[in-house]
């Protein structure tokens, strides 16, 4: 009880800020900080599991083996309904990872005591957009051609000519710039808002404890009961946005390599 | 193959529409304000003029397409 007077007091920030997401160099270096840290586990849990997991396959398979075959096998059939068997089964490879690198370093923000996403960062998401956006131009350009390729991302099918120098640069843009913003804001923006909201109903409960209104004190119970609710619902969001992410670099790879309109 | 086809996800499919057409009208309305400052700049007329049915020309273009995109 000790403890919470000292928090209740109010050494805690309040109202929670962009500083909530500012972590010091740990021991201090400049260079490496808790999501550095939290990146490196995030990529040893994915690189670890697979390992163990297919480290002796079975036909029938164990436990671990059936999670690693379902989680591929998850991101390889979404490929195939997209892209065709055969793309399909290229791509499932990078796909599995991109999912499973997301979904964990997600799911960092509400393991208690980490309670931190890296992808709360937008560089996080920025680099792995660029990376979908990149490869996609790439698959489109070596399977159309640069021009082909150009009037295939620029002119949509059936639009009569006199409407083409209005929704041709559209087009483009929509594709070929404002893609890969989407898609990496849409992940930042969701791991951002989960923590902030975490991180107002909890601290938000110690400054209702510490509140000079007796009548305020027990809500902050209510405050905690709701974080954890909470804490539940952003794993819901966190699975939601990694199978998003690999839903739409799905998408965006099957549209690069489909033959024409 | 016939039996090899999974149904497809309808959920999956409504948000990407949604996603599309907030793209459509992000890329519409930022590309066409961005060509009538240039244009407004290059004819030497106010600024706001060109910037104003720069945008309106592109939110039209962005609905056209939406509803060419997504319309049945």
């Amino acid at each position: 009880m000790g403890g919470l007077q000292v928090l209740a007091k109010g050494d805690l920030p309040w109202p929670p800020s962009v500083e909530e997401f500012d972590f010091p160099g740990l021991g201090g270096q400049p260079y490496i900080s808790k999501i550095t840290v939290l990146l490196w586990f995030g990529v040893a849990v994915v690189i670890l599991f697979f390992l163990v997991a297919y480290r002796r396959p079975r036909i029938v398979p164990t436990r671990m083996q059936w999670v690693a075959e379902a989680v591929y096998g998850f991101a390889r059939d979404g490929a195939r309904d997209m892209m065709g068997a055969e793309n399909g089964q290229r791509f499932a490879p990078y796909l599995a990872c991109l999912f499973c690198f997301v979904l964990v370093t997600n799911v960092w923000g509400i393991i208690p005591f980490v309670q931190i996403s890296p992808n709360s960062h937008i560089a996080f998401p920025a680099f792995l957009a660029v990376m979908s956006w990149l490869t996609f131009l790439y698959l489109g350009v070596r399977k159309h051609g640069f021009l082909g390729y150009l009037k295939m991302i620029s002119v949509p099918p059936g639009t009569p000519w006199y409407m083409l120098g209005l929704v041709a640069p559209i087009e483009f843009f929509s594709t070929a710039l404002v893609r890969p913003v989407t898609l990496s804001v849409r992940l930042f923006a969701n791991m951002f808002a989960g923590h902030l909201i975490l991180a107002v109903f909890t601290i938000g409960g110690f400054a209702l404890l510490g509140s000079s209104v007796v009548f305020l004190r027990p809500v902050s119970l209510l405050a905690w009961l709701l974080a954890i609710i909470l804490t539940l619902f952003e794993f819901v969001i966190a699975a939601l946005q990694a199978y998003v992410f690999l839903l739409l670099t799905t998408f965006y790879f099957s549209e690069s390599l489909a033959d024409g309109h | 193959m016939a039996d090899d086809q999974k149904p497809k996800r309808p959920g999956a499919e409504g948000y990407g529409a949604g996603w599309t057409a907030l793209s459509y009208l992000i890329a519409g309305i930022g590309i066409w304000t961005f060509l009538g400052w240039l244009a407004a700049r290059w004819l030497d007329i106010p600024i706001g003029i060109g910037v104003m049915v720069g945008m309106v020309l592109g939110a039209g273009g962005a609905i056209y397409l939406i509803v060419k995109r997504l319309g049945t």
